[in-house]
């Protein structure tokens, strides 16, 4: 179903106040093929019927249902390049002098909503291949973590369909990656650098062991908190970093007044947060 | 580098291009007029006819999805109506920028290269909007034309030039370190001579000049300090010449964020986040508009 452009505006900026995703005029096509969906699951009639719900008292679980058909399938091998740009060109060459300076030839790096493994593992090839040059002797550690077990047990056995590795550069694809009846099998070389374990964020107590971090990512996830448990979860992150260490969320959201003390670094094609 | 002999140095160069643009007589002529009290459309339309390139040009920027009429106008009378007096200037200025310097591409390609001065000028107008500052069309063109210097030294030097940008490509040096180290003064002098030459009111040539160093202004800090931001939201928003991946910046330690929160403490408030995404957004109008601009 068709959106007009202000009916659009207006469901975009609410749901931007309200988690913090930002939906682009570009994906106006895809927010109307996911909203039709919840249009009909909820029997709203119009956008503004459903806009008339979300913010209705059962808007909170409404807009999870929504964010839910708006994040399926959004995790794929080398999905956020101006990110991976940045660290390659900038934030990791800046990382590793300071590092290696004080003669501490160790990188860490924890995917905090690691799904299926594929934003974990895409670090790990992008290491890789700075194994001989930049980190050439270097102690790679990259921690994956999720809530969920199946997606935790899919990401070790690390086997992809074409869908996931359809952002994969060729060279990539060739090197780490085997294909069999259809499958892309990763290679043990990238996965040896990388475990996964279940953490459930709001879980205070683990939180504060998951310590000494360069780099954390955590794309998708916190639009479904509230300020309150947002806030608390990236004060979590914030202190699981290095001194100069570095944040990142997912491509379309915001930390706009939920934490204070991280600066917004901007590079091409996006922003991320400084310690 | 001493800025005094920076400025020779660039004074010096621009003295010896003898073939160096000229901004149209009827450009200068419909600002005058645009600029007297009692002034009447039919005059304005009239006399920008007499220039058929520029209402070619004025026809088909009123027509792209930056000023979105809801349908096509084909007149110029129309689009002078449409625009109102106060766009219709930005607009006749601006063309009379692309007639200046269509043809003298150079090194910069010319549709990225005219991307970043409309991305400049329009976030610039953005931000000038958000601060409240007094004349929003000053820092769109202020915008439009800030990098005017480069598009000199891409046509008259393009070999040094080449040279200069592909350093900027390999390794972390600012374009304005690299240019110094070549030429002995960077584009922002060159292009503050230019429009010391064209008779330039002083708030734009110090807006050229300044906008990587908005702390040196003097006779309007906030206009630099506009134009200096909004060049490096564009540095990262796409609308960077095709850009140097390794660019970052941190807001709150840019001298042009500084100033603007100094003057107007509600800045703080912004939602910066936002701003790019909304920024991104616009990206497509910008390019399109450009690209209208230059179809034949």
């Amino acid at each position: 179903m068709a959106i007009s452009d202000k009916d659009f505006e207006l469901l975009r900026d609410f749901i931007y106040n309200l988690c913090g995703m930002y939906f682009h005029s570009t994906k106006k096509y895809f927010l109307e093929s996911r909203l039709t969906k919840r249009m009909e699951a909820t029997g709203a009639k119009t956008a503004m019927d459903y806009y008339a719900l979300l913010k209705s008292p059962r808007g909170g679980e409404e807009l999870r249902f929504l964010l839910d058909e708006v994040t399926t399938n959004e995790t794929y091998f080398f999905r956020c390049v101006p990110q991976m740009n940045a660290i390659e060109t900038k934030f990791l060459p800046e990382i590793v002098e300071s590092k290696g300076k004080m003669g501490f030839r160790k990188l860490r790096i924890w995917s905090a909503a690691s799904s299926s493994g594929e934003e974990a593992y895409t670090l790990s090839m992008l290491l890789l291949e700075k194994r001989s040059t930049l980190l050439k002797d270097w102690i790679i550690e990259i921690v994956g973590t999720d809530i969920n077990e199946t997606v935790i047990n899919q990401a070790k056995e690390g086997v992809y369909n074409a869908y996931s590795v359809r952002n994969v550069p060729d060279l990539y694809k060739r090197k780490y990656f085997k294909e069999e009846g259809g499958k892309f099998i990763l290679s043990p070389e990238v996965k040896k650098f990388v475990t996964f374990n279940k953490l459930n964020l709001y879980d205070d107590t683990k939180m504060v062991f998951m310590k000494s971090f360069d780099f954390i990512f955590c794309a998708n996830v916190l639009i479904y908190f509230d300020l309150a448990a947002k806030s608390k979860v990236v004060q979590h992150f914030y202190n699981n970093l290095q001194p100069y260490g570095y944040f990142f969320v997912g491509q379309s959201e915001s930390l706009h007044g939920v934490n204070d003390k991280f600066k917004t670094i901007h590079f091409p094609g996006g922003f991320g947060y400084k310690k | 580098m001493d800025k005094q002999v920076m400025m020779e140095t660039a004074r010096q160069m621009v003295a010896t291009i003898d073939d160096l643009p000229t901004i149209p007589a009827v450009a200068t002529q419909v600002l005058q007029l645009l600029d007297s009290p009692d002034v009447d459309v039919d005059e304005v339309a009239d006399l920008m006819l007499t220039d058929q390139v520029m209402t070619a040009r004025v026809i088909k920027m009123v027509n792209s999805p930056v000023y979105s009429p809801s349908q096509e106008i084909s007149s110029l009378k129309r689009a002078v109506v449409y625009l109102g007096l106060r766009h219709i200037k930005e607009v006749a200025l601006t063309s009379s920028f692309i007639n200046a310097f269509e043809d003298k591409g150079g090194v910069l390609e010319v549709v990225p290269c005219w991307e970043h001065a409309f991305g400049v000028g329009m976030v610039a107008k953005v931000i000038a909007d958000k601060i409240r500052y007094k004349d929003l069309e000053k820092a769109y063109i202020a915008g439009i034309i800030h990098d005017i210097g480069e598009v000199v030294l891409s046509y008259y030097r393009a070999e040094e030039f080449a040279a200069v940008l592909e350093q900027t490509h390999q390794r972390p040096i600012k374009l304005v370190d690299a240019e110094a180290e070549k030429f002995g003064t960077t584009h922002a002098e060159i292009g503050y001579c230019i429009a010391e030459k064209w008779n330039f009111p002083e708030a734009y040539r110090e807006a050229i000049l300044f906008h990587h160093d908005p702390r040196s202004a003097i006779s309007d800090p906030v206009l630099c300090a506009i134009i200096n931001l909004a060049d490096l939201f564009c540095t990262v928003r796409d609308l960077n010449y095709g850009g140097r991946s390794w660019v970052t910046f941190n807001l709150v330690e840019e001298p042009g964020w500084q100033i603007l929160r100094e003057q107007f403490p509600s800045l703080a408030q912004l939602d910066v986040e936002r701003f790019c995404y909304e920024l991104d957004d616009a990206v497509p109008d910008v390019k399109e508009l450009v690209s209208s601009i230059f179809s034949k």
